[in-house]
């Protein structure tokens, strides 16, 4: 739920709780307040009753006010007499309607005769006044409200409209991409202090990502260099005729290992750069020809081993991913697939829309299905491996949100690449 | 056929010179940028083997200098720069290959010879080592006059065991000739094996001499010193 959104409700809910709770409340006290004006009123005419009528014969009063009524009646006569004030209701001839009146009973005392004296005073006005202060405070209030969020909710997104952008571009940033890291100016302080840290932060990171970038390549550089002297000198000594073969030997291991340690070499480097995304550019890609090209390619070592080929290639599949890396992808788990196959075994490739699957027949790993992707995991049995083929597949999967497993079933190593479904289309 | 080697690392370039000189090349070796424009003005080259980082200047510059004369030259690149965008720009301004740094000598040799095709035959040349004829630009091959049927990967390896004839091979210079340099060995020694051992069937299933000999431990030499 976005920010704005939340405030905006709690604001209405507490708004509208007080709002019900606080008109009931007024209408009550608005009422307290008129009923206790009527009670003083009631009591000034209870004095003016008894300095003026009692002497006379006590009789039905009607004084000349519609809204007043006085009625005096003996006591006797009245089994349970209502004192103090109280609402009552009387059936009006003249407006043909029951009008609310409100009523001030006591007992007066004269010739030694107890009377019984009622004044009502009529509710009818002083009720509709109540009805419409109440609704004109009832909808001042309601239209405070509903401005003031109004208000709240288009200043709030103005501000906001800052923040979304500053996240919209913070999710885009692409470290590879050469454009500055811009933000827009807020009016909001919060924002304008949060958008320079970014920048900061971003121009540091980017600083730090050259530095490393040019410590890589330089690293490769110095090292390939000397690996090379060491490679071509070992190569023009190999093809002396005066060594002996215990000599050849020895200069034959140093020559194998110098060529290991630049293969793996330039594989570090291969997927320490997948890793610092460094093959931003991607171009559309098709799956099926790269198979069939790596097949072609290795078409020898697989009629060697008398591998069976299955390809299962269902319609036109294009990816959108850099050229060199599917490439790679591709031959390394097509390699693999071919590497650990029994003679006379199965290779069988599924392409499709949602995923490439490769399988080969195969013994059950010993290992831990966990850890087949891990750098340098590698079978005893192939000591030249450098065990990173996997690792490189799994790395580029990462750059691309691709999802990648591997599972054993009815003699079969399965490794599937399962593309997710925006990464068919774009993103890097 | 004549070669300048453009390359600051001394040890280096000596262990190139040795190797193409017992190619039956005429070498020269340079170090730096200044001395390369001045051999290039004063003499004439088939081929230049050039290095990108000298320490004076960029070998892409003695490229695009070259190019502005007319003068058929070969051009390889021997770079540690191993980047997608180096190469394509090397190849752009018109070398014609580029090894990276570690290389194998085989492997420039082959390319050079490859080149001294192109240059000096027009690419229809022959080559005829007794009894074998290769045709490099049809992929064809006669042994005794009678075609051989090779697959693409035995057709490069016999031109890549012609190049470097009476050579010691090693096993990852021949696997990088053939699959690139980002692959594991441990396959490439495989397959490796099995090509050689298809390519030898072949050849001497057509009645030639077995000259592919396997030097244990350590590759395979071409060898015809003994016939």
């Amino acid at each position: 739920m976005k920010l704005l959104t939340k405030t905006s409700l709690n604001y209405l809910s507490v708004t509208l709780f007080v709002f019900l709770f606080g008109t009931v409340a007024f209408y009550y006290l608005l009422r307290y307040q008129v009923n206790q004006n009527i009670n003083i009123e009631l009591e000034k005419r209870k004095s003016s009753i008894l300095n003026q009528l009692l002497p006379a014969h006590a009789s039905v009063y009607t004084p000349p006010n519609q809204n007043e009524k006085v009625v005096i009646t003996p006591l006797k006569s009245i089994k349970t007499p209502q004192l103090n004030f109280y609402d009552t209701i009387f059936y009006v001839h003249k407006e043909n309607k029951f009008v609310p009146f409100r009523q001030l009973g006591f007992v007066a005392n004269f010739n030694n005769n107890d009377f019984y004296v009622q004044i009502y005073k009529s509710l009818e006005e002083t009720d509709n006044l109540i009805v419409r202060v109440f609704l004109i405070m009832t909808f001042v209030v309601f239209l405070i409200i509903i401005s003031l969020l109004i208000m709240v909710r288009h200043t709030s997104l103005k501000a906001w409209n800052v923040f979304y952008d500053t996240i919209d571009k913070v999710n885009n940033y692409d470290i590879n991409s050469h454009n500055e890291f811009t933000l827009e100016q807020s009016e909001v302080k919060e924002f304008d202090d949060l958008n320079h840290g970014l920048i900061k932060m971003t121009n540091r990171i980017n600083k730090d990502f050259l530095n490393m970038k040019e410590y890589t390549e330089n690293a490769s550089h110095e090292i390939q260099t000397p690996l090379a002297i060491i490679n071509a000198k070992m190569e023009v000594l190999l093809q002396s005729d005066n060594l002996d073969e215990k000599q050849l030997k020895a200069v034959a291991d140093a020559y194998e290992a110098s060529n290991r340690l630049s293969k793996l070499n330039k594989t570090l480097l291969l997927l320490a750069k997948i890793e610092n995304r460094q093959f931003p550019e991607s171009t559309n890609v098709d799956p099926v020809a790269l198979i069939n090209n790596q097949l072609d390619n290795l078409e020898d070592l697989i009629e060697s081993k008398e591998i069976h080929v299955d390809k299962h290639f269902e319609d036109a599949i294009i990816l959108k991913m850099n050229p060199y890396l599917a490439d790679v992808l591709l031959s390394n788990l097509i390699r693999n697939a071919i590497r650990h196959n029994l003679k006379g075994g199965d290779l069988i490739i599924n392409c499709n829309q949602k995923s490439i699957k490769v399988s080969n027949t195969g013994n059950e790993l010993k290992v831990d299905k966990e850890t087949i992707f891990e750098r340098f995991h590698k079978q005893s049995s192939s000591p030249e491996s450098l065990g990173l083929g996997l690792s490189i597949v799994q790395k580029i999967c990462e750059v691309y949100d691709f999802g990648v497993s591997y599972d054993y079933e009815n003699n079969l190593h399965n490794f599937t690449i399962e593309f997710k479904h925006s990464n068919t289309k774009n993103n890097i | 056929m004549k070669i300048l080697i453009i390359e600051d690392e001394k040890t280096l370039t000596d262990s190139i010179v040795d190797y193409l000189y017992e190619e039956g090349h005429i070498c020269e070796a340079v170090y730096t940028y200044i001395d390369a424009i001045d051999k290039i003005e004063s003499f004439d080259y088939d081929c230049i083997v050039v290095d990108i980082n000298l320490p004076d200047g960029s070998g892409l510059d003695i490229i695009k200098h070259i190019k502005k004369s007319s003068k058929p030259v070969g051009i390889i690149i021997i770079s540690a720069r191993n980047s997608l965008e180096n190469r394509i720009e090397g190849l752009e301004i018109g070398a014609d290959n580029y090894l990276t740094k570690p290389f194998h000598l085989a492997e420039l040799n082959a390319h050079l010879k490859s080149i001294n095709r192109r240059i000096n035959f027009s690419g229809n040349d022959h080559i005829i080592i007794n009894e074998i004829k290769l045709i490099p630009s049809d992929h064809a091959v006669f042994v005794n006059d009678k075609e051989l049927k090779l697959t693409r990967k035995e057709f490069e390896l016999l031109v890549f065991f012609i190049s470097n004839k009476n050579k010691v091979i090693t096993k990852s210079s021949l696997a990088e000739h053939l699959w690139g340099d980002y692959m594991d060995t441990a396959d490439s020694f495989d397959f490796i094996y099995t090509h050689i051992k298809n390519l030898r069937n072949k050849l001497l299933k057509e009645g030639c001499t077995d000259y592919i000999k396997t030097v244990y431990g350590l590759g395979y030499k071409f060898d015809l010193t003994q016939y």
